[in-house]
């Protein structure tokens, strides 16, 4: 790591950061759309800017200070904390660039130099970006080290695997086996030793030493972190929901991508405490929460802002989504006394990993707990793992539980592969079925 | 069994008569010797030749054809006469598919799940993927009885004795010494996908003899990356064009025909782990972009090959993440590529057969 690249850093974070903060609190707010079906905006909204602006500020100058890492986000992280890496997640960055709608653009950078366009779009951003540099956050540091895990999906294997090529820089993959019908000890011995092999690879490239103690404690705070989030989570069961899951959708990216560092946990203190009190003083997300809906899928970043007008119109609001439950549902499993069982378990039992009946029974168990009227399933075209399967589960929900639901075919941020027209009708149906 | 077969359904039908139990793999890479060695026929599932209908309303259409068409089997009815299904772990779209039809379909029948450790691996794979076979072994004991170790070291052997014609078939087709058609050799390999060792030996051997030449033959030869080698059309246009497939890179072939021996001093699921970790490359597995490169590099040398045929199955992940650094790198040592953009039982159309002509000049 080289002498001047860390005064910059240190300037940057002690200095720079600070009064980027500052700069960004005296600037007038944005001019805000009306908001006449919403309630009112969330004040930990501010604060959650702040830490993301100062995160992706940081990054630009984290090269050759400390050891940087690109993680997928059901990687174990926690581990590389261990280590000062400093983490970037390619797929919050992806999730980003489609929510400023630059995602077609940075997609299009990757099919210029022969990439598909019906591969994922998270990997079409990011190789977009590597090859052409761009960004809505400024600058990304070149990765030392390229960390994930199938836990997700094989796609980011293949995806990681291109970067690794490309930048010729080690790819440290965990693999965990797919929970079809039971996770065995045999399949948990398997993860643990390969946690227990990353250990002098990652001592190598970041020429840190391990600490037991050290890696104790940052599973404590991802833990507690985690369950802070299912807290946060669990308030949108009360009628009204003090938040939707569009809002989820935003404040999610403390858990996934800074998991495992103090600030996440304080966050969701912050945010917690504000949602007590919003549900205590009886404040709603929407206006008149009339329905109450669950999305399936992962977020249609492009039209966040527009349909959190849209349903909030129609009276419905969104309270659970299997995507935001995923980093409250398996982080129980941590457990510092036994930190390298505990990951494996804690990474291999997450949804997308886990088998179809698993699913069910959880959507099921959701759409009990937090009385939903309406399941909106979000076919997405980037994403097999999450999407394969999801045309049958629909309809056992509906024929066991009588919930209504309506399959809108998109994609996460390439607005290519999404057509208004359709959607739209095929929501003007739902609301109809919901009884509009 | 010499001369001819009959067709697989029937064949697969007379099995069962025999006693044996007939299962559904789906692709790709299983140890089939050990449902040989349970009296099992695997009956691979790659691309039934169907319309896809009632698939629709279970899978979406951006959803792979190998896939897609695995499924419309089932729910045409068409699997009803197997004893079980096996889905090894190949990609996102087999996995959950093979979750949808246990979980969702509910077929009364059972089904089995094969993980297969991803590269790039650690030291913990090897043990991982033998202790994986010994479940497996266990599992299938509890639907079927007995599993034998000996009976399962004579299916090694007997599935050596089908690696060693394989290779000499593939090398004499390389050299040009073997006569006959594209379409009739990967016609025999597929043979493959269903014939039980006894039936499938005798195959590759009467073929060898009866079309071994004395002289090479020479014609230009292209290989074939991908998955299938499909549509049998293509091939033909190929053979008409004066072109050999003179090697292949394919999921369904190549790369995991080509298998070296089995080291039979050593136990049988010792040996058949051994293997899986010196198969050729694969995406599927995770095999690294320099290491597939190398390897096409490798067989364009061997082979002579004038250039490669990426045979792409549209949607399929795996193969299209490392199209364009592989294209790139063979561009660089000056062999010239063509990508088909395919759904597995489409029909040549008109374009592609000019595309395929104009590379076909090009290379010549
Ligand atoms: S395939 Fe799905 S889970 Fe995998 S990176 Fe893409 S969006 Fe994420
Ligand atoms: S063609 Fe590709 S995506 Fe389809 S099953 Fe085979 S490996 Fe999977």
């Amino acid at each position: 790591m080289g002498v001047g690249q860390a005064i910059r850093y240190w300037f940057m974070k002690e200095v720079g950061a600070p009064a980027l903060m500052r700069l960004q609190k005296g600037r007038k707010g944005r001019r805000r759309r009306p908001r006449p079906h919403l309630g009112p905006p969330l004040s930990s909204a501010s604060r959650l800017r702040e830490i993301m602006t100062r995160h992706y500020f940081l990054a630009r100058y984290a090269k050759g200070a400390r050891p940087v890492a690109w993680v997928s986000s059901g990687a174990p992280v926690e581990l590389l904390r261990v280590f000062d890496f400093y983490t970037v997640y390619p797929e919050n960055h992806g999730a980003l660039c489609g929510a400023q709608k630059m995602g077609q653009e940075i997609c299009q950078e990757a099919e210029k130099k022969g990439y598909h366009h019906d591969l994922c779009s998270y990997a079409r951003i990011d190789l977009g970006h590597a090859f052409s540099g761009k960004t809505p956050v400024g600058r990304l540091p070149k990765p030392d080290l390229l960390f994930c895990s199938n836990n997700i999906c094989q796609t980011i294997l293949y995806w990681f695997k291109e970067l690794s090529h490309y930048w010729n820089i080690p790819l440290i993959l965990f693999d965990t086996p797919y929970n079809f019908q039971e996770i065995k000890g045999s399949d948990i011995q398997y993860m643990v030793e390969q946690l227990e092999a990353m250990v002098p690879r990652l001592e190598a490239i970041s020429g840190r030493k391990y600490s037991d103690s050290r890696l104790k404690g940052v599973l404590t705070l991802a833990k507690e972190t985690s369950e802070l989030w299912g807290r946060i989570l669990a308030t949108l069961k009360a009628r009204p929901a003090p938040m939707s899951i569009f809002d989820a959708f935003v404040h999610l990216a403390p858990v996934v991508s800074l998991r495992g560092l103090p600030v996440s946990r304080q966050y969701y203190q912050l945010l917690l405490q504000e949602l007590q009190e919003r549900v205590k003083k009886g404040i709603s997300a929407i206006k008149h929460e009339k329905r109450r809906l669950m999305w399936d899928n992962i977020a249609v970043w492009f039209k966040l802002r527009d349909w959190s007008h849209l349903f909030a119109e129609r009276g419905c609001n969104f309270v659970a989504a299997t995507y935001t439950n995923a980093w409250a549902e398996t982080i129980h499993y941590l457990d510092p006394s036994k930190p390298f069982e505990s990951m494996a378990r804690a990474y291999s039992f997450v949804i997308l990993n886990n088998n179809l009946k698993h699913r069910l029974n959880l959507m099921r168990e959701m759409i009990r707990d937090y009385q939903i009227d309406g399941l909106v399933i979000h076919s997405d075209r980037s994403c097999k793992p999450y999407s394969v399967g999801q045309y049958d589960m629909g309809r056992i929900l509906a024929q066991d539980l009588g919930v209504k639901t309506v399959v809108i075919e998109a994609d996460m941020t390439d607005s290519r592969m999404f057509s208004e027209e359709q959607v739209r009708t095929r929501l003007e149906a739902f609301f109809e079925s919901l009884g509009h | 069994m010499r001369g001819r077969v009959p067709d697989r359904l029937t064949y697969l039908l007379e099995q069962k008569e025999k006693g044996r139990a007939v299962f559904g793999v789906f692709p790709a890479l299983c140890p089939k010797e050990m449902l040989w060695a349970m009296g099992v026929v695997p009956a691979e599932i790659w691309d039934p030749p169907l319309e896809l209908v009632k698939v629709n309303s279970h899978l979406q259409p951006y959803i792979c054809s190998v896939v897609r068409s695995g499924m419309e089997l089932v729910l045409q009815g068409k699997s009803d006469f197997l004893d079980g299904f096996l889905f090894p772990h190949t990609c996102d779209s087999i996995q959950n598919m093979a979750s949808v039809i246990k979980d969702c379909m509910g077929p009364e029948k059972p089904c089995y799940f094969f993980y297969l450790p991803k590269a790039p691996y650690t030291e913990a794979a090897r043990t991982y993927y033998l202790t994986k076979l010994q479940e497996l072994a266990g599992s299938l004991e509890k639907q079927l009885g007995g599993f034998d170790q000996e009976r399962l070291g004579e299916c090694v052997r007997l599935s050596n004795r089908i690696s060693s014609l394989i290779e000499k078939l593939y090398a004499m087709r390389a050299k040009g010494r073997l006569r006959g058609t594209s379409r009739s050799f990967y016609q025999l390999l597929r043979k493959g996908e269903h014939l039980m060792p006894e039936d499938l030996i005798p195959l590759l051997e009467q073929y060898l003899t009866q079309n071994t030449l004395s002289e090479p033959k020479g014609s230009s030869g292209v290989i074939f990356s991908g998955i299938l080698p499909n549509p049998l059309e293509l091939l033909d246009v190929l053979d008409q064009l004066g072109t050999r497939v003179v090697h292949d890179d394919l999921l369904n072939c190549g790369r995991r025909l080509l298998a070296p021996k089995m080291d039979t001093t050593i136990g049988p699921l010792e040996a058949l782990a051994e293997r899986y970790f010196h198969l050729p490359p694969c995406p599927t597995k995770g095999s690294g972009v320099q290491e597939r490169l190398d390897f096409l590099l490798d067989l364009v040398k061997k082979t002579d090959a004038k250039g490669i045929i990426f045979n792409m199955v549209k949607f399929c992940e795996p193969e299209w993440f490392d199209l364009p650094f592989i294209q790139k790198g063979l561009k660089d040592h000056g062999v010239p590529t063509l990508v088909l953009d395919m759904e597995i039982n489409q029909d040549l159309s008109a374009q592609m057969i000019t595309r395929v002509e104009a590379f076909l000049e090009l290379i010549s």
